[in-house]
């Protein structure tokens, strides 16, 4: 019988309508670092949450050591020494990095918060990891990887020594990547026991003693990873081969469609400029890919090249139209979809029924009023059509109130809508983002189909495999700046990855040469 | 230099209401509770404490005494008359906007209800004379002496007294800081442990003490010791919303506010005694108006900047992440 | 709103009927005004217990001995009522329905007095000017909101009282219009009154008639417009408004002028009301007191879901217990007990849906566990599962 410090043992969790966890266990042992794999649904944040007491099981029992523990809050974890680093990072931006640290478990004395003491524990645990902040700096003005460090640096200061890590590479280019894997190793080394959630598998291969999968909510077994590879973890995650390729003929593009130039777009967050005097084009018939690690610049790119925010300096000109000044809806005249980065909050009007979504961009046109009343038949024909060419699913049809429907049937209407629509380009941002495999396919398929329907596509996206797999060229933002121009037939992703951590740039007279 | 004497010693007994309402606002809405029932709460202590001085009044207690026992009873009003705002706001996720107007709403209507059967007026007039015509020791200070010490009310050093403790409270302890991270990012408090429920019930309760004490303050300190349901607080718990926006949410800057808005309105009220403002012979009702239109300018001019607690107004729930 | 269009299904569907916004709306305001009610009858028992039930009763159906009145008096807060309801479908708290009614008042009030108009026309002038001051007093909160981004609620306070300010100064600084020993607006001419539907004792007139069908416009601008479907977009999700090109700053001036127009409405016709005694008129007493009327519409307002067709019944039933209030007086109750009522009404409203949706939820799940399983218990949560289940079903 092994030492397990965490057994979580039959573990099932419901959510209104959806078992998020059905019968789940998971044996964590002293010093090693265990990944939960899955796909995006599977159920890992769940059940990492229960593990902190953020949510509490219906059936089954958490044991420690053997023995039986109640975690019903996050106070409970924390002093059965568990320490959680979240995805979407907890933190207060207009707090000190100090004062997250130690918010809830602040040294003090009749009430009065002791900085003092509290300020020389982060720099001893900062300076014996290698994790260096600066204490005083506020959140809102440190880079996400900081703010990561931050996080990590909450979990010691509270003495932790079992410690989630809730998807934490997302945010990270591959250099820190392997630092952060580095800093993991040390916990572990140190006595540490790590649960690590993620669904990149190169990433376990490289730091994970074992692995636990879970499949819809369900549980897919545990294994050693020194006794598996790739191809075993990858059908077990999503329950059938994958082809991580796209099928795709090569591109041929044709005239400028899209012409962006000397763009800059001032940030909302910090006084420096979010994009630097960026220029491009994106020709007819070919897939474009705005790669780069999250918060680069892309967003704010692209609210600029959409109308969402205005441009400090530079020029766009779609179709041979300058529209740097133009409205929103004018672009959308001139050609321009857009497939946004938030579908819940730009994307749809979720207490819409599906038909009034489908028309969001077009109910102004002819086709769908008449002198400013809305022929709701002809809207009712259109979305039938639309549901039905690119098999929208749902509940009562055009009449389903759209927040019912699931994540990728609400992206597929997205899809639908500006892939119909009449356009020249399309800038699709994430468009894959949090959907299962399946629906991940399905998309990919539409934009190689807009591409060969001789389109523009600007595809904007933060997965190495999406941006390898769909694009014709990939140019790379760091910083505000596009750093590089590659092949993605010729690029690796090793290669890539020193792109968009900034280790490697083309001079521009390279980029326009190439 | 009379004028300028006696514009100061009427601005502060105006201002500090302001002060202490935009203080509890700034408590309800950084623990992440839009708190619009100010006004509703300040006429709600305002009833408690002058009924309490009616009933008292006439056993010959000093004055500054039962002024005093009266702010207690008024704190205590406006907290449980708060309780209403938390338990919609906290508990049942009501819209926090609406709630705090059927709160203001209501006030009004019992206590005319209230005033009619029982007194037969339309509030509550009370006979004790809580002014100071000067402070033993200090109002003898030259010009100082005269500005802060003379003819005034006890109430300005006891808000002053308590603008100090809240800036301590909210800067300087622990429950200050979990307080304001519930308003900022109430998942990252509940992440580490801090009771959301607990911290916002907290904020609204304080903003249900300090407005209640205010709007008590007022009645002492504006109204010569009366509440009336007909013209209640006169709006004194919006303004107090505005100085607080003004003031950023911030307590010192919250201060300078009430300054300008009471300073404003003093000035709108002592018209008679400016010799050049007499002489323009503008109708008084404008210048009462001058304090709504200067919060409308300084708004203009300050909100694009400001930068309101950013979980306010949005009920906590736990499972939504 | 959108209810009422689904209508595929002929028969009556109780589990889809409950599932329904529109339906749920409706009970959830019947469980406020049913706390409201009860509250005020504690608040009688206590102030008289022994007339308490006589007093409770007069409130309840007091005012079908009025009904003349009833509507007479429902129709200003319908006005507002409709002044609140529309902006709210935009996400818009147009808290200021009661500087707005203050200043659609003093516009008629103006015409009425200083200009001299043929009867038959005068009045319709009044009615267009006090339109015209509501659309001001819309207006400017809506400029703040939309290019200054000054929230509207704080504006829309800040401008009850500036135009409560302004209207009695300039109604105390003109001698035709104010006779200040009796502190009050004169009579109007009977040419700017508004013509009497001829109900005995009762000043109901025209202006309910105009009020139903403005509301029934308003009904059809919401659900069958283009501006209807940006607003109710923009009041769902501004974000994704703005998305598809909708132009937001318009659309929220407009939307705050319509709004203040229906206010400034309710106002003008409450002053233009003809009155029952022959050579009078309603009057103004400019005594710097906030308009009751404009807080009133919130009641409305939100026991009528918002929507124009709801606000015309909850106009008329705030008016019927306003009426009864009155009434109750015959018992030695003061009318504020209805303030009091309304207060608590719009207090439940609040929560009312919560309430609603957890009670319907303790029913279903008595009457699931009592049969099986009932595909008609999902919420509209994310709910994998049963779009999956649906999704079989779609396909077959």
């Amino acid at each position: 019988m092994e030492e397990f410090i965490i057994e979580m043992l039959n573990i099932t969790k419901e959510f209104p309508g959806i078992i998020a966890n059905d019968n789940i266990t998971l044996r964590l042992k002293k010093g090693e670092i265990h990944a939960l794999l899955g796909e995006n649904g599977a159920g890992k944040s769940t059940l990492m949450s229960i593990l902190f007491g953020l949510y509490q099981a219906e059936k089954g029992e958490i044991k420690m050591n053997g023995k039986p523990v109640k975690i019903n809050n996050p106070n409970d974890a924390n002093a059965l020494g568990i320490g959680m680093v979240h995805q979407h990072f907890k933190l207060v931006e207009i707090f000190t990095v100090l004062e997250n640290i130690i918010l809830g478990v602040e040294p003090s004395k009749a009430g009065f918060i002791q900085k003092k003491e509290a300020r020389e524990k982060v720099l001893r645990l900062s300076e014996k990891y290698g994790l260096k902040v600066n204490p005083d700096a506020l959140i809102e003005k440190i880079s996400v990887g900081m703010q990561q460090r931050v996080e990590i640096l909450k979990m010691l200061y509270r003495d932790n020594d079992i410690l989630i890590f809730d998807e934490p590479t997302a945010v990270l280019t591959p250099q820190e990547i392997d630092e952060l894997m580095e800093i993991m190793r040390g916990f572990a080394r140190e006595g540490k026991s790590i649960l690590f959630i993620t669904h990149k598998l190169n990433e376990i291969m490289a730091v994970a003693d074992r692995c636990t999968v879970l499949w819809k909510g369900k549980y897919k077994g545990t294994v050693a990873i020194k006794d598996t590879n790739k191809e075993e973890l990858s059908r077990m995650m999503v329950g059938r081969d994958v082809t991580f390729k796209v099928d795709k003929k090569d591109a041929n593009p044709g005239k400028v469609v899209l012409s962006v130039q000397n763009v800059t777009v001032p940030s909302k967050t910090h006084k420096n400029n979010a994009v630097k005097n960026v220029s491009f084009d994106v020709r007819a018939g070919e897939i474009v890919c705005l790669a780069g690690i999250d918060g680069n610049g892309q967003t704010e790119f692209v609210s600029g090249l959409t109308g969402l925010e205005k441009l400090s300096e530079g020029s766009i000109k779609l179709c041979d139209t300058n529209i740097t000044k133009a409205s929103i809806r004018t672009r959308s005249k001139t050609g321009m979809s857009h497939i946004p980065e938030d579908r819940h909050k730009h994307g749809l009007v979720l207490d819409y029924s599906l038909e009034e979504n489908m028309v969001l961009q077009r109910y102004w046109e002819p086709e769908f009023q008449q002198s400013g009343f809305i022929k709701s038949s002809a809207v009712r024909s259109y979305s039938e059509k639309l549901i039905e060419q690119y098999d929208v699913r749902s509940g009562q049809g055009p009449e389903t109130v759209v927040r019912s429907m699931s994540g990728g049937n609400q992206q597929k209407a997205i899809v639908a809508r500006e892939i119909d629509k009449r356009h020249q380009l399309l800038v699709a941002v994430q468009p894959t983002r949090g959907l299962d495999v399946g629906a991940i396919e399905y998309i990919h398929r539409q934009l190689v189909a807009t591409r060969d329907a001789g389109k523009a596509v600007l595809l904007v996206s933060l997965e190495l495999d999406e941006v390898m797999n769909v694009s014709d060229r990939i140019l790379v933002m760091y910083e505000g700046e596009i750093v590089g121009e590659l092949d993605p037939k010729t690029t690796t992703v090793q290669e890539l990855g020193l792109y968009m951590s900034g280790a490697k740039r083309n001079t521009v007279k390279e980029i326009e040469n190439a | 230099m009379d004028t300028i004497y006696y514009l100061i010693q009427n601005t502060l007994p105006v201002a500090i209401p302001l002060l202490l309402v935009a203080l509890g606002g700034m408590f309800s809405e950084r623990s992440g509770v839009i708190n619009i029932a100010l006004e509703g709460i300040m006429m709600f202590g305002a009833l408690f404490g002058c009924l309490f001085v009616y009933l008292i009044q006439g056993n010959s207690m000093d004055p500054q005494l039962i002024l005093l026992l009266g702010m207690v009873v008024a704190a205590v009003a406006g907290f449980i008359y708060s309780l209403l705002l938390s338990f919609a706001a906290v508990n049942m996720k009501a819209d926090q906007t609406i709630t705090g107007t059927a709160l203001n709403m209501l006030v009004p209507a019992a206590m005319l209800l209230f005033a009619k059967m029982y007194f037969n007026s339309d509030g509550i007039t009370t006979d004790v004379d809580f002014y100071l015509k000067g402070v033993p020791g200090l109002k003898d200070i030259p010009i100082l002496g005269r500005m802060f010490f003379q003819n005034t009310y006890i109430t300005v050093y006891i808000g002053l007294f308590f603008l100090l403790i809240a800036t301590v409270i909210f800067y300087k302890t622990k429950f200050g800081l979990r307080l304001r991270a519930c308003g900022e990012h109430p998942h990252a408090a509940d992440s580490v442990g801090i009771n959301v429920y607990f911290m916002r019930y907290a904020g609204v309760s304080i903003s249900g003490i300090l407005g209640g004490m205010g709007g008590f303050f007022y009645a002492v300190g504006v109204m010569d010791g009366n509440i009336n349901g007909h013209t209640g607080v006169a709006g004194f718990g919006f303004l107090a919303l505005a100085v607080m926006i003004f003031g950023q949410w911030k307590p010192i800057k919250i201060l300078f506010a009430a300054l300008f808005f009471a300073f404003l309105r003093t000035l709108a009220y002592s018209i008679a005694l400016i010799p050049f403002l007499d002489a323009l012979d503008i109708n008084q009702t404008f210048y009462k108006m001058l304090p709504y239109l200067a919060t409308m300018v300084v708004l203009a001019f300050t909100s694009k900047k400001s930068r309101a607690p950013k979980a306010e107004g949005i009920p906590y729930d736990k499972s939504q992440r | 709103m959108r209810n009422n269009t689904v209508s595929s299904s002929r028969k009556v569907d109780f589990k889809r009927l409950t599932g329904l916004k529109g339906f749920s709306a409706f009970t959830a305001a019947l469980l406020a005004i049913f706390l409201g009610l009860i509250f005020g009858f504690i608040v009688m028992l206590v102030a008289s217990p022994a007339n308490a039930s006589a007093g409770f009763q007069m409130v309840l159906v007091g005012g079908l001995k009025r009904l003349g009145d009833v509507f007479y008096f429902a129709t200003p807060i319908l006005m507002t009522g409709l002044a609140v309801g529309f902006a709210f479908k935009m996400g818009l708290f147009n808290i200021g329905a009661s500087g707005q009614y203050t200043m659609g008042m003093f516009f008629a009030l103006y015409v009425g007095f200083m200009w001299e108009l043929p009867p038959g026309l005068h009045w319709l002038v009044c009615v267009l000017a006090g339109m015209a001051g509501g659309m001001l007093w819309g207006f400017i909160p809506g400029i703040f909101k939309a290019l200054l981004n000054v929230n509207e609620v704080i504006t829309s306070i800040m401008f009850n009282y500036i135009g409560m300010y302004l209207v009695d100064m300039l109604i105390q600084g003109n001698a035709a219009m104010y006779i200040s020993s009796k502190t009050r607006t004169a009579y109007l001419p009977a040419s700017a009154q508004l013509p009497s539907l001829g109900i005995k004792n009762s000043s109901l007139n025209i202006s309910f008639i105009i009020g139903v069908a403005v509301a029934l416009i308003l009904y059809i601008i919401l659900n069958k417009t283009t501006f209807g479907y940006e607003l109710k977009a923009t009041g769902y999700n501004k974000y994704a408004a703005s998305y598809a090109g909708m132009n937001g700053k318009r659309n929220i001036i407009l939307t705050m002028v319509i709004a203040g127009a229906m206010a400034g409405l309710g106002g003008a016709f409450a002053i233009l009301a003809p009155s029952t005694i022959a050579g009078s008129s309603m009057t103004y007493e400019p005594i710097n007191v906030i308009a009751a009327n404009g807080f009133n519409g919130i009641a409305v307002a939100l026991l009528g879901n918002n929507s124009p067709v709801g606000i015309i019944f909850s106009a008329i039933f705030v008016s019927h217990i306003q009426r009864g209030g009155t009434l109750a007086s015959l018992y030695g109750f003061k009318p504020e007990i209805i303030d009091v009522v309304i207060a608590v009404i719009i207090y439940f409203s609040a929560f009312a849906m919560l309430m609603n949706s957890t009670v319907v939820k303790m029913l279903k799940r008595r009457r699931s566990n009592k049969g099986q399983g009932d595909p008609g218990t999902f919420e509209n949560a994310a709910d994998l599962n049963k779009s999956q289940q649906v999704d079989k079903k779609g396909e077959a």
